[in-house]
């Protein structure tokens, strides 16, 4: 029955069969020299705030090899690009952990992405920290099933923190120049703005702000044209936003409609150096809330890190880079700290972080709190920056304004000075 | 008021629509092509202008030039690394060709979308309008561009009626789309008519491209939902049908529009995808198609 | 017939030396095996190409996941997955099958579309975009998971190429590349077509389903996306049309390439989609033509 051909058909099978098997096999063999402490970085490439996420920790990694690593043993990134999938990440994540030996991932600013991740850092006993995702799911998490999740750190502002400091802010500073008595939320449907926006519709009367309507759009909306007409309809004073998934598109739409209502709030995508050009000059005027900027000097190492960026990659870093290349740092700590990299030995000193970051002191909050391993927000901590986009630079204007920094609205937009 | 904005609105998107949709039937109708790099190819045509505005300085008009070359010449990539060696290949049943070249586009359209995500990231790209500023239209504040696309397109249309209908190569192309053996026997080199039509094709998926980058943005991300959606119009028009396309972009057009703006643009794309799934349910051929 | 066992018994090798993250590989990988095996039932046999295998993987998926998010046991939402896609098949399939060509293709891709739609607009009991976290999940061990991957798919294959070969099978493959013909000889044409569209659907349900189980979630990016229906296509036609065993390579061809790729980073997907256009346009008998086996001729 077995004839030449069917014979050689068996012999190619195998042939190619062992080849591909081969491949795989060889990927497993390491060569064995003084280990270095590898960080897995899991991001979105292909996005500008998922790129400087892997760019802010190359900076990081450079910095603590230059100064003689960690008891001589160097920091290595493993870099990993999640296509922004989350299958994508879990996968990535398991790559990282089993096959390249990973003691620490840190990364992704996408909110699903880092809840996917979640559940495979407590199973591996790897430690985890977010820095660009706000859900405050992500620390509730921890919060609830602190013994399982203890894992995850979420090195960014929590939504609800956020949104607190965008009322402080038109409560502290814009009314006392503008009169801001009603606003529209609109905000993106996705797992970060739930909180945000819960927290926006509470914080908002308080200061003294009537919410007119709350208004949610799909991620992949990109004509913004009929939510402006509705919102022109309802008259208010501002718009507040939870935008990050978008950005680019309803600025333009904004400028090129010359919407008279200003726009404040939290823009991700504006908080990115790149975001001038991206909207040929739409962006001008817009507020947006973030970590750390140019010029920010949050701390004596924020402009250094900023200026390092841009002297390598030729731009000023997006948000997640800020907080990034200080999680780097953070966990850099923790191995020193804890003297080890076990997981559990790695939590525990995690949480004893107490460290001057790029976007302000990085503290975790604990087990008392609900948000169990979120960054600690407030004057003291990570107090966040508003900014505004003028001729091309972004200013910051509160809490630290730049020197004669003044706010600038467009002349389309139409907003009264304070009454009485 | 409502109604004006409605209508300006859904009247620059739909020629949008129509712009893409017409070079997408035109392809099929005299090609057989069903070319599912449609999208990445007007997304190649919208980064390229954005990449000479804003990176070479260029005036916007430049740019909508170097837009509408990328088009074309992505259309000639795809035409003779694609489909034209499947189309000749001897080793594909002449049955299945159609889903090879299918396939074959699907993958050459990811190719593109990875390539120009990669070079530019997958923000939204946009070009500043060819003419800035608001006018009031019957009390409705419109950006002058959203005018500016409407007429251009519908331009760019005319155009192409005349050179069909009154060009003697147009005219070959009209024949090539109904009886492609006839036409061969009488004399005429197929090979030039897919030249023609793919240069065509080209020129109208790199000026949708750039006028999608001055109205609303494109980015790499959205290269398939564009494809998408100039399929289901041509089918709701009629594959092949051109005057089929702009109809039923038109459709599509204002159901969308009046969606977002009467129920909630969240729920924007669901009643023209029900529209499509009921006109191939009951009249498979389109509103207006032949055959 | 060979091949598959040869590829099998290699498989069946694997937990003895491959690290958990291989093995999560090819889990994963199986299940698309089981994905691309059912559209080539449909497209080899029936000769229509769906667009949308998605909407049969989706539906069974969520199906499933829905159930055990309000606690029903794991056993019992996989059989509703597969019941559920089961129903979609069928609804899918009577418009479906009164079209050919493009506007059956377009139907199916519409229906892709609408099932996104319709999953995104109830974000509320369907966790939209950010996706439904299961309750139960298969199990935590990743040997364990592969050997119920593993066997699913053997087993699937084997059903599965059975009915290629049976003369259901052959009905259907004469159907498809010659109706008139088929009809002619008395043949009930659409009868069969609906039952492979039923088998396909069985069986895409059910492995989405499965894949659910073992991701942990349910999410539009996994098994809805018209991107995942794409690279089931590309696998099938990867591997070879018609030959059910070829899909099952092809996918896994895909997913190992996607994952050696990785280093590559943003590029991975590019290099992919490259090799395989290249495939289909030099080796249209995909990868099972590059191993010299001959195609069934009619």
């Amino acid at each position: 029955m077995l004839d030449r051909k069917t014979f050689t058909l068996h012999v190619r099978t195998v042939l190619l069969a062992a080849a591909a098997l081969g491949c795989l096999a060889a990927s497993q063999v390491r060569a064995q020299t003084k280990e270095p402490i590898r960080i897995g970085i899991i991001s979105e490439e292909s996005a500008i705030a998922g790129a400087g996420i892997s760019r802010a920790a190359q900076i990081a990694m450079d910095e603590i090899n230059a100064a003689g690593g960690v008891d001589g043993r160097k920091v290595e990134i493993v870099q990993y690009d999640d296509h922004n999938s989350a299958a994508d990440a879990v996968r990535a994540f398991q790559r990282a952990v089993s096959q390249d030996k990973v003691v620490g991932v840190i990364g992704t600013y996408i909110t699903e992405i880092a809840l996917a991740l979640q559940p495979w850092s407590a199973r591996t006993h790897v430690p985890f920290i977010t820095t660009g995702a706000a859900s405050n799911e992500i620390s509730r998490h921890v919060h609830d099933d602190y013994d399982k999740n203890k894992y995850t750190f979420h090195e960014y502002m929590a939504s609800p923190f956020i949104a607190d400091s965008v009322c402080d802010s038109v409560k502290l500073w814009l009314q006392t120049k503008y009169s801001i008595k009603s606003a529209v939320v609109l905000s993106e449907d996705a797992a970060w703005t739930t909180p945000l926006d819960a927290e926006y519709l509470e914080c908002l009367p308080k200061v003294g702000v009537t919410v007119l309507d709350h208004v949610r759009f799909s991620p992949d909306t990109s004509d913004f044209t009929p939510l402006y007409n509705k919102i022109e309809g309802e008259k208010p004073d501002v718009i507040v936003t939870g935008w990050s998934h978008i950005g680019v598109q309803p600025t333009v739409q904004w400028a090129q409609q010359q919407v008279p209502i200003p726009i404040i709030g939290i823009s991700s995508q504006a908080t990115s150096g790149t975001f001038w050009k991206d909207t040929n000059g739409a962006a001008a005027g817009i507020v947006t809330f973030s970590v750390a900027s140019d010029g920010a000097n949050l701390t004596p190492v924020t402009q250094p890190f900023v200026d390092a960026y841009i002297k390598r990659f030729g731009e000023p870093p997006p948000y997640p880079g800020f907080t990034t290349v200080d999680a780097v740092h953070v966990f850099v700590e923790a191995v020193r700290r804890a003297g080890s990299t076990d997981g559990d030995k790695l939590v525990t000193a995690l949480e004893q972080t107490d460290y001057i970051g790029t976007v302000g002191r990085v503290q975790f909050y604990g087990r008392d709190s609900l948000f169990t391993h979120a960054m600690k927000y407030g004057p003291t901590f990570a107090p966040g920056i508003a900014l505004q986009w003028q001729d091309g630079k972004q200013v910051p204007l509160w809490p630290k304004a730049a020197p004669n920094a003044k706010l600038k609205f467009p002349a389309f937009t139409h907003l009264q000075p304070p009454k009485g | 008021m409502l109604a004006v904005q409605i209508l300006v609105d859904g009247f620059a998107i739909s020629a949008l629509y129509g712009l893409g949709a017409v070079g997408f039937t035109l392809m099929f109708g005299v090609s057989g092509v069903l070319n599912l790099s449609h999208g990445a190819t007007m997304v190649v045509a919208a980064v390229t202008a954005w990449v000479v505005a804003g990176q070479h300085a260029g005036s916007p008009w430049l740019a909508a030039l170097a837009g509408t070359g990328a088009g074309v010449a992505t259309a000639f990539a795809t035409y003779f690394l694609v489909v034209r060696p499947i189309q000749r290949s001897r080793s594909v049943p002449a049955a299945e060709k159609e889903i090879f070249v299918l396939t074959g586009t699907l993958l050459w359209g990811i190719m593109i979308q990875e390539a120009v995500a990669y070079f530019y990231t997958d923000n939204p790209k946009t070009v500043q309008p060819l003419i800035a500023g608001v006018m009031q239209i019957g009390g409705v504040r419109t950006p002058i561009n959203e005018l500016l696309i409407a007429v251009i397109c519908w331009t760019v249309i005319g155009l192409l009626w005349l050179l069909v209908n009154r060009t003697k190569a147009g005219k070959v192309l009209l024949a090539a789309s109904i009886n492609p053996r006839a036409l061969t026997i009488l004399g005429f080199e197929l090979s030039r008519v897919y030249l023609l039509v793919w240069t065509i094709y080209g020129v109208l998926a790199g000026i949708a491209g750039v006028l999608l980058a001055t109205f609303l943005g494109a980015s790499s991300a959205q290269a398939s939902q564009l494809t998408a959606s100039a399929f289901s119009i041509v089918v709701l028009g009629g594959l092949g049908s051109v005057t089929g396309s702009l109809f039923a972009a038109y459709v599509v057009g204002y159901l969308e529009t009046l969606t977002a703006y009467l129920i909630s643009p969240a729920y924007r794309t669901v009643p023209a995808l029900v529209l499509v799934v009921l006109v191939v349910y009951f009249r498979p051929h389109g509103l207006l198609g032949r055959r | 017939m060979w091949i598959a066992l040869v590829l099998l018994a290699v498989l069946l090798t694997l937990p003895l030396w491959a690290s958990a993250y291989i093995l999560g590989v090819l889990t994963v990988a199986c299940y698309f095996g089981v994905f691309a095996m059912s559209w080539d039932l449909l497209f080899g046999f029936a000769n229509e190409v769906n667009f949308g295998p998605t909407f049969l993987i989706g539906t069974g998926a969520y199906t499933a996941g829905l159930l055990n998010a309000h606690g029903v046991p794991m056993w019992v939402c996989l059989i509703a997955g597969a019941a559920g896609a089961l129903v979609g098949g069928v609804v899918l399939a009577v418009p479906a099958l009164r079209l050919t060509g493009p506007y059956f293709g377009l139907t199916t891709l519409v229906a892709v579309l609408l099932l996104q739609q319709f999953i995104i607009i109830f974000a509320g009991t369907t966790g939209g975009e950010i996706g439904l976290t299961m309750n139960d999940i298969l199990s935590m061990d990743a040997t364990t998971n592969y050997w119920y991957a593993l066997t699913f798919m053997a087993v699937s294959g084997a059903i599965l190429l059975t009915l290629s070969r049976s003369p259901v099978g052959l009905i259907l493959q004469a159907s498809g590349q010659d109706r008139i013909g088929a009809a002619a000889l008395g043949f009930n044409v659409v009868k069969h077509k609906l039952a492979a569209f039923c088998v396909s659907a069985v069986f895409s349900g059910l492995a989405g389903a499965m894949l659910v189980f073992y991701l942990g979630t349910a999410s539009v990016g996994t098994v809805v996306d018209v991107a995942v229906g794409v690279q089931v296509i590309i696998a099938a036609v990867l591997g070879g049309r018609r030959t059910i065993v070829g899909a099952a390579i092809g996918a896994i061809f895909l997913i190992l390439a996607g994952e050696l790729l990785r280093p590559l980073g943003q590029l991975s997907t590019f290099v992919v989609s490259a090799v395989a256009l290249v495939v289909i346009l030099f080796f249209v008998d995909g990868l099972m033509g590059l191993l010299g086996r001959r195609r069934e001729e009619s």
